[in-house]
Formats: structure tokens, sequence, C-alpha cells
């Protein structure tokens, strides 16, 4: 084939501007790091590497929600260990009160700090997080939870309880509205409760006791009525009797699949009623036993109600404490999630990184040698260029 | 008897010549589009004798070209398609780059605004994380503005280069059929000599055009050249033209429509013109441009009422209804000037789910409306009859057409090419952002049983119950009233829908229990409307609800990534193909220098010889001189 002057020169600069361009390419790869320089370099990998992008964003921030999380559900438990603490103080004390030996004094000091640990319950109720907000309001995080009025202690706040999202399909609760810790405490022993009728004149004391038979039990509002010193009925809420018997001290009653303790000497005409738990806020059981402390009246039948409401307190300190157990273990096996989903978070958003770096990332030991490539072809385009352009017959007619 | 002295002075001017062609080739040997020349030498007729035929000499019959045409064709084409992918790559991989900016893109800002609002989610009652939503929300909007003026930044700038090859091409016609009439008249003045220079010259502009748009060309008995553009549409015809020129389309809208006109007839050449810069700006418009344009808008459109249903679906702190967060402009509706009709035509956005990203033309034929895609042409399944009453509705738009509508009237509809542009945020206080749920739900401290109640999503915003008190009473343990009506069977964790609003009972109810749906009021901790609304940028809400907005985007950009990238490639291997075409060219058309060197010593030692041979006549005079006079 024919070569023109123009096409050797020509084809020799397409040649070396073609070397360049490669060898500018190569070292931009070099100089960034990236094997994509624009998404037309690889379309797919971009693409995919943007959806991986957004998803380990999506991790980042779940991971920053964890954390809140976490902070939030441990700042609810360490309160909450107060609220058990104080629970248990109390508890002691109505055990120490139920104790015939006390004296009025003692007694008069036991009710003091009742009321001093009612006061420390409901300022661990109205905890605030670092950001101002109740703990124990629910969604009303900026009302105070719980506030002392003439009717007792009320509950401003509602039962909204707030999630947080600490993965793509998982959300946790960030703390339990202040309802279900101390509001809806049942009573007696979750199913019924008893109390001994204020006119007795007996030293009848009345115990909780449990439910023997699950199918038998049916929740009503029974009295038992002593019609002698020995005899008693049972007479649910319609007035019909359901059961009568022969009190022997110590002896346990049962009706129905109910089963109660009655000790001392009911006089005939004394009742004691047994009725379905209700929810009791633990305040009114703190106040109700602080009430009952000041009003002991020191004659038999006087001490046999005061032991009977004690027992009943006692009973409703128990189902409270149960109940903030039940939110701590609640709040401890969320603590758990939430560590579970952090470390499978940080598992995935590892592998995220690693396969976006994959995508993205440039093989240094590749693109260096292919650099040197490059430049070894660029020197060699460059002195074929000079030595060619020497070529020419002109330059032999002298 | 033959005349040798004549028979040399033959040979001395032909060889002159033969030089001067030479140093002709020689002095152009870097002119572009330049074809080397070369003297046709021949023996001049025989003088008959009776001893034979004896030569009378040489001449040149003519200085011809060496040129190919079809490889010039070829080149042209070459040129035609090279020129059209290089117009095409320079904008794409401008607004691929565009797209994969982290700094312009949407991604990093969905990012943000994901960000921001999950962090409105962890602290609703934040004035700090409710502005940061704001700000957020703000950078969103911004860059959808931001892409959205730099792709018509690059719709100007095609329009811009598309009026400036308009005008190369006029002014190229010009001077073709300039050259044409020069051709013709030195053609025929020379007696039939071919006016090289002249037709390498008219070449050269040839190659110029097919840069600019691909043409045909045929050559005419005369000499003079017709060039032909598009289908067939006469550019140049011997001494006359035609000139193109841009205008504005049926609907005065958008990209303008390039027509033909002059001495030689037209009309419209937009869709068969193709190939060179002119094609290479149209296809990029068509092929990338508008899809991007349509796209974005399509995501905005889409974040916009989305984002909007779910904000109004939540209360803000002061407990009012969300209401808009996002504003849009309605879809743009453009009337052709064709119209004789008066009627004004309106559209607004419907399901964004169904959202496409095209355009559309209604048009009424007298008794019915049909509705085509303007990209693909293709009928568009509509319901409704038009009236404000039953808007036609389809793809995500409803069309309202006003009185006065004339068979024939045709109307363009643009639900999201500019959408992305007037996308603005219409919530400025912090307060507003609707974090919360309008109700919250509760179990009365009476209840015996163990059951509990759920909100589950608001499913009416506007249901004038909405923030009024419900009761869910069960009347035994198995049966349910509301607000003391009803008896409805119950089964744990099934949706009970009441006044607008979606919850479920789960667990054992003990007849007697309540359960209540009540207006949220202070509930400013309260962030489940806030978990939705971090929702809607990565919930399937486009395309019929396959792809969520950041999956949106991110189609966008492998879609003009890939549409990059196939022009790269194939514009390497036009690349190619046109250096391929003109070294193939230039091996028959272009000057070697060594060749001319060689030429110049042969027509040199021609001359010598000839010269010499001036020299033997006159030896041969003085001879016969000489002899008479002694």
């Amino acid at each position: 084939m024919r070569i023109s002057t123009l096409s050797l020169q020509q084809q020799a600069v397409t040649a070396i501007l073609d070397q360049q361009r490669q060898l500018a390419r190569t070292q931009l790869q070099v100089a960034t790091g990236e094997r994509i320089l624009s998404p037309s370099d690889d379309p797919i990998g971009t693409s995919r590497a943007l959806n991986l992008e957004q998803l380990a964003s999506q991790l980042e921030q779940y991971e920053v929600n964890n954390n809140l999380l976490v902070n939030r559900l441990s700042l609810s438990e360490s309160t909450l260990t107060q609220v058990t603490n104080v629970l248990q103080r109390v508890r002691e004390l109505a055990i120490q009160a139920n104790n015939d030996t006390q004296s009025a004094e003692g007694r008069r000091l036991i009710a003091a700090e009742v009321r001093e640990l009612g006061d420390e319950l409901l300022s661990l109720a109205n905890a605030q997080n670092g950001q101002g907000e109740y703990l124990y309001s629910g969604f009303r995080t900026s009302t105070q939870a719980f506030r002392r009025t003439d009717a007792g202690v009320i509950y401003n706040g509602d039962q909204g309880q707030r999630l947080l999202q600490i993965g793509s399909d998982r959300t946790v609760a960030d703390g339990n509205p202040g309802t279900a810790i101390f509001q809806f405490v049942p009573s007696g022993n979750g199913r019924f409760t008893t109390t001994a009728a204020a006119g007795n004149t007996g030293t009848g004391i009345i115990a909780t006791g449990s439910v023997v038979d699950t199918a038998l039990f049916t929740p009503d509002n029974y009295v038992i009525n002593f019609l002698t010193a020995t005899d008693y009925e049972v007479v649910d809420s319609g007035g019909a009797t359901v059961s009568t018997g022969t009190y022997v001290d110590g002896n346990t009653i049962e009706f129905l699949g109910t089963q109660v303790n009655i000790s001392g000497a009911p006089d005939p005409g004394d009742s004691f009623g047994v009725n379905p738990s209700v929810n009791t806020p633990l305040f009114s059981t703190i106040d109700n036993l602080a009430a009952n402390l000041e009003q002991y009246s020191d004659s038999p039948a006087g001490r046999a109600i005061f032991h009977s409401g004690l027992n009943a307190s006692i009973d409703n300190l128990d189902q409270g404490i149960g109940v903030v157990l039940n939110v701590r273990t609640d709040l401890g096996s969320r603590l758990t999630s939430a560590e579970t989903q952090e470390s499978l978070n940080s598992q995935l958003s590892i592998d995220l990184q690693a396969t976006i770096s994959e995508i993205r990332d440039l093989d240094y030991a590749e693109a260096v040698s292919r650099l040197n490539i490059q430049l070894t072809g660029l020197q060699a385009a460059q002195q074929a260029f000079a030595r060619v352009q020497n070529l020419s017959l002109f330059n032999f007619l002298r | 008897m033959p005349d040798f002295l004549n028979t040399a002075l033959t040979g001395l001017l032909t060889f002159q010549r033969s030089l001067a062609v030479t140093s002709h080739n020689i002095a152009n040997v870097n002119t572009p589009g330049y074809s080397r020349q070369r003297p046709d030498l021949a023996a001049l007729p025989a003088q008959r004798t009776g001893q034979g035929f004896i030569g009378q000499g040489v001449e040149i019959n003519q200085i011809s070209r060496v040129s190919d045409g079809f490889l010039n064709t070829q080149l042209q084409v070459s040129l035609s398609e090279q020129n059209r992918l290089e117009a095409f790559e320079s904008l794409a991989s401008r607004i691929d780059n565009l797209l994969a900016d982290d700094s312009i893109g949407l991604n990093s800002a969905t990012r943000e605004f994901f960000a921001g609002l999950q962090a409105l989610a962890d602290n609703p009652s934040s004035a700090n994380a409710r502005q940061v939503v704001l700000s957020q929300a703000d950078v969103l909007v911004n860059r959808f503005s931001t892409l959205q003026s730099r792709l018509n930044g690059a719709q100007d700038e095609v329009q811009g280069r598309l009026q400036g090859a308009v005008d190369d091409v006029n002014a190229l016609a010009v001077s073709i059929a300039d050259l044409n009439q020069s051709i013709v008249e030195s053609t025929s003045a020379a007696g039939g000599q071919p006016p090289n220079d002249l037709l390498d010259q008219r070449d050269a502009l040839i190659n110029q055009l097919s840069e600019l748009v691909s043409v045909r060309t045929v050559i005419q008995s005369d000499g003079s050249m017709n060039v032909f553009i598009g289908s067939g549409q006469p550019l140049v015809a011997g001494l006359q033209f035609n000139q193109l020129s841009l205008s504005d389309g049926e609907f005065g809208q958008g990209f303008p429509e390039i027509r033909l006109g002059g001495a030689l007839g037209g009309g419209l050449v937009t869709p068969s013109v193709s190939g060179g810069l002119i094609g290479g700006l149209l296809d990029f418009q068509r092929e990338l441009l508008l899809p991007a344009q349509n796209t974005l808008g399509q995501t905005a459109v889409a974040l916009a009422l989305e984002f909007n249903d779910q904000h109004r679906l939540g209360v803000d702190l002061q407990g009012a209804l969300g209401g808009d967060f996002f504003a849009l402009d309605p879809p743009l509706v453009a009337n052709s000037f064709n119209n004789t009709g008066s009627a004004t035509v309106t559209a607004s956005y419907g399901n964004a789910a169904d959202l496409v990203a095209a355009d559309y033309v209604l048009s009424f034929d007298g008794a019915n409306y049909s509705l085509t895609r303007t990209d693909t042409g293709a009928p568009v399944a509509f319901t409704g009859t038009g009236t404000a009453a039953d808007p036609i509705i389809a793809n995500g738009i409803s069309i309202e057409v006003g009185a006065g509508i004339a068979a024939g009237d045709r109307f363009l509809v643009r639900p999201t090419q500019n959408a992305a542009a007037a996308i603005e945020r219409v919530i400025n206080d912090t307060n507003r952002v609707a974090a919360a749920a309008p109700v919250t739900t509760s179990i009365r401290s009476i209840n015996l049983g163990n059951a509990t109640i759920e909100f589950e999503e608001v499913l009416d915003i506007n249901d004038s119950n909405l923030l009024t008190t419900t009761t869910i009473d069960f009347i035994t343990d198995t049966t349910y009233s509301i607000n003391g009506a009803g008896s409805f069977a119950y089964t744990s964790g099934a949706p009970i829908d009441v006044n607008g609003v979606r919850v479920s009972v789960s667990g054992t109810p003990v007849a007697g229990d309540q359960f209540l749906v009540q207006p949220n009021s202070a509930g400013v901790g309260d962030n489940r409307n806030a978990l939705f609304l971090a929702e809607v940028t990565s919930r399937p809400t486009l395309n019929g609800g396959s792809l969520s907005i950041e999956e949106g985007y991110g189609q966008l950009v492998t879609r003009v990534g890939t549409l990059t990238r196939q022009t790269q490639v194939n514009l390497e291997a036009q690349s190619a193909i046109t250096n391929q075409a003109e070294q193939a060219q230039l091996a028959v058309s272009g000057v070697n220098l060594d060749e001319e060197a060689a030429n110049l010593v042969r027509y040199q030692q021609a001359y010598q010889a000839a010269a010499q041979l001036i020299s033997v006549a006159d030896t041969l005079f003085q001879t016969i001189l000489s002899s008479v006079r002694s």
C-alpha cells in the first residue's frame, strides 16, 4: 500500500495521543485510588455501589439509633432498679409493721418512712433523660408523668411507646409508658384480693390464698359471712350462697377453686370480702399502707383489721415488684436484641464496605503494572516518530 | 521529415510542466483535502513517411487528480458517524459525571434527608432535630433544582450548538453552490479539463458538511454536485441551494424543529436528519436528555407526593394535622398553535406510583379524546371523559378539559420534564413537622384481660370523626362493640378500622375490657409518623410500586452511564473506522515526498535529456552550416 507523507505523520501523532490518553486515565486512577472514575466506566458496578452505599448509610443511621436506644434502655433500667429497691424497702417495712411487738413510735416512724419512700417513688416515676424528656409519660414526653393531687397521684401521660428503628425492618421500643409500670399493677394475688369488713368485731385476720382450681374459679365479689364463731357461708354478688363450712382457726377456706386463709377468732356477723383483682397504682398501695399504719387502732378488732390490710398491701407490693421485674426483664431482652442487632449491623456494614471497595477501588498492582506498560508504549511511539520523521529522500538529493 | 528540434521542445515543455505539477504536489504536502496531481503524458501522433511512422514528441493529455470517489464517500459517511458520536459522547459524559458527583447528585442528599428523619424519630420533641429535617429537605430540593438546571443547561447548550451547526450548514450550502458554479464555468472554459483544485475544495467542503450532518451527493454531467440531506431533501442542486432554519415546535415548547426552505422547496426535516453534529445533538436530546429530565422529574414528583401523603397523615407539635410538606407545580400543558378551539386544559398529579417518565399529546377528534406518548407514539389507555367531575386519568395524571374544545385540537402534557425545578418546601415552622400520629390508643385500667391495642396506620385523614374518642368494648370474651354499637367477632391481631384509623387488638380480652382510640394530645414524644416519613425514600413508590425513589435515581444513573459507555465504545470503534477511511483515502490521494523526490529526479533527468537534444540539433545544424561555409 502507498503511504502518504501526511498519513505517516498523522498516524504516528494519533498513536501518541491515544497512548497519552490512556496514560492520563491510569494516572488519574492511581492518583484517586478509584477504579470507576465516572459511572460510564462501569454502569452496572456504579449502580450496585450506589445501592450498597445507600444501605451502608442506613446502617450507620441504625447504629446511631441503636446507641441512643441502648442509652435510653439503660437509663430506664437503672431507674427501675431503684424503683425495685424502693418497693423492696416498703415491703420490708410492711412486714416489720405487721409484727404486733411493734411500738406505736415504731409504727409512726415506719409510716413516715413509707411516705418518704412514696415520694421517692414519685420522683423516680418522673425521671427525665438528658433531653429533658420524661421517661414514663408515654408520648407526652414534655408532660410530667405523675402528679400528686388531693385525689392521690394521677397519671398525666398516655400509653404511647416510642419505637426506634435499629434495622431495616427492626424497631424496638425505647421505653415503657408509666401505666405499664406504676399503674397497671393487679391487686392481691393477681386473680383476687381479700379484705376484712371495717365493722368486724372479732380477731379474724384474712390473708390472700390462691386459685387452686382454675376451671372452677369464677371472678366475682364474694363475701364470707360468719354465721356463728365456727360456721360460715360464702355468698356471691347475686346473694346466692356458693359454699358453707365450719371454720377451724388456721385451716384454709375453699370455695369455687378459691382458697383463702383466715386466722384468729372471728365473731358471728363478721365478714370478709374476696374480690377480683383490679389494677391498683403503686402510689395508692403505698398511700394506703401509710394510712393503715397511721390509723392503727390498738384493740383486738382494730389489730385484726390492721393485719388484714397489711396482708393486702404486702400482696399488692409483691405484685408491683413482679410487674417492675417483668418490665426490667423486658428491658434486658430489648438491650440484648439491640446488642445482637448492633453486631449484626456492624458485620453487615463491614461486608458492605468490602463489596463497595471491591467494586469501586483500584487494584493497585494491576494499575501500576499497566502504568508501566503504557509508559513504555508511549516512549516507544515517541522514539519511532522521531526516527521515521528523519527519513526523507530529499536528504540524499544533494 | 519530422523536426526533432520540435520533438525535443515538446519534451522540454512537458517536463517543465511535469516539474510544475510535482512542485505543486510538494507545496501542498500538508494541505488538508488536497489530492495529489499527476500529468498524464501521451506521445504525439506520429508522422507518416515512406519509411514508416516517426514520432513527434510528447504532450500532457490532462493533469488529473488522483482521487477515488468511493473512498471519498466512505470517508464522508465515517465523518458523519464520528461527529455524531463525538457530539453525543461529549454531552453524555458530562451528564454522566454530573449524576455521579456526590456533591451534586441526589444520593448524598437523600441519605442525609433519611438520616435527618431518623434523627427526628429519635428525638421528636427536639427543635434541633426538626430544624435538621427542614434543612435537609432544602438540600434535597436544591439538589433536584440544581440537577434540573444542569440538565436544562445542557438543553440550552444543545440548542445553541444546533443553531451554530445550522448556520454552518447554511454557509457551506452557499459555498458549495458557488463552487459548483466555478467548477462548471472553469470546466467549460478549459475545454473539459478538470479544475482539480476546485474539485478538492468542494470535496473538502462536503467533508465539513458531513461532519455537521449526514449527506448524500450526486455528481452531475456538467461537473456540478447535488447534495441531499435527511431522506433525500435537496440542500444544493447545481447552482441553487436551500437553507436550514430552527423554529418552535407545534406546541411552542421544548426542543426546536429543523426546517428546510429556499429555492428548492423543503419542509420539516427534524425526524429524517441524522448523523454529524446535528444528528448527535438530536439523538442526545431524544435518547438521553429528555428521558433524564423526565426520570428526574418523576423522582421529584413521586418523592413530593409520597412524602406529602405521609406527612398529611401525621400531626405536628401543636396537634394539628400535618398538611403538605413539599409543593409542586402542576404538570405543564401547552396548546398546539393549530388549535381552533378555545378550551383550556389543566392537569394535576394523581397517584405517584402510576407516574411514567414520559410526555403525552392529548388530541380530540370531535367526539373522542386520544392520548399518546410522544416518545414512542403509543396510545395510552385512560379513564374519564375530561370533565371536572370525571377527568381523564392515565399514568398518574388527571387532565381536565375546559369548555370550547374543537375537533383536531391537540395539547402537549409534560408531567415530569421540568418538575424537579419546581419542587419546594412549604413547611417553614419546625413545630409544623408532623412527627406524631393523630391518635393514641390505650387500655383501661379496669381491664381484666391481658389484651393490648396497637395503632397500625391512618386510613383516611379526612374522616370527620378522626379526632373523636372511640371506645372498643368487649361485650363478651370474643365479641366487641365500637362506641357501643354493633357486635363484632374478635380475632387476635386482626385490623379494626374505626373513624379513619386502623388499630389492632391482640391477646386475650375479657368481657368488660375497654380499649380507647383518642386524639393525640401533648404527644410531643410521639415519633410514629416520623418513622413512616423516614421510610418514604426507600419505599417502593415508582413504576407501579416496583422501585424506590433511591432506586429510581440509581436507575437514571445507570441508564445514563450505560448510554455513555455504549457511545464511548462505539466512538472508539468509529474512530478506528474513520482513521482507516482517512488512511485509505490518503493512501490514494495523499502526497508522498519520497515519491515526489523521485519524480523530481525523473523529470529533471528527462528535461536535461531533452535539452541535450536541442544541443544535438544545434550541433547538427552547425555541421551543415560549416560544410556550406567551407
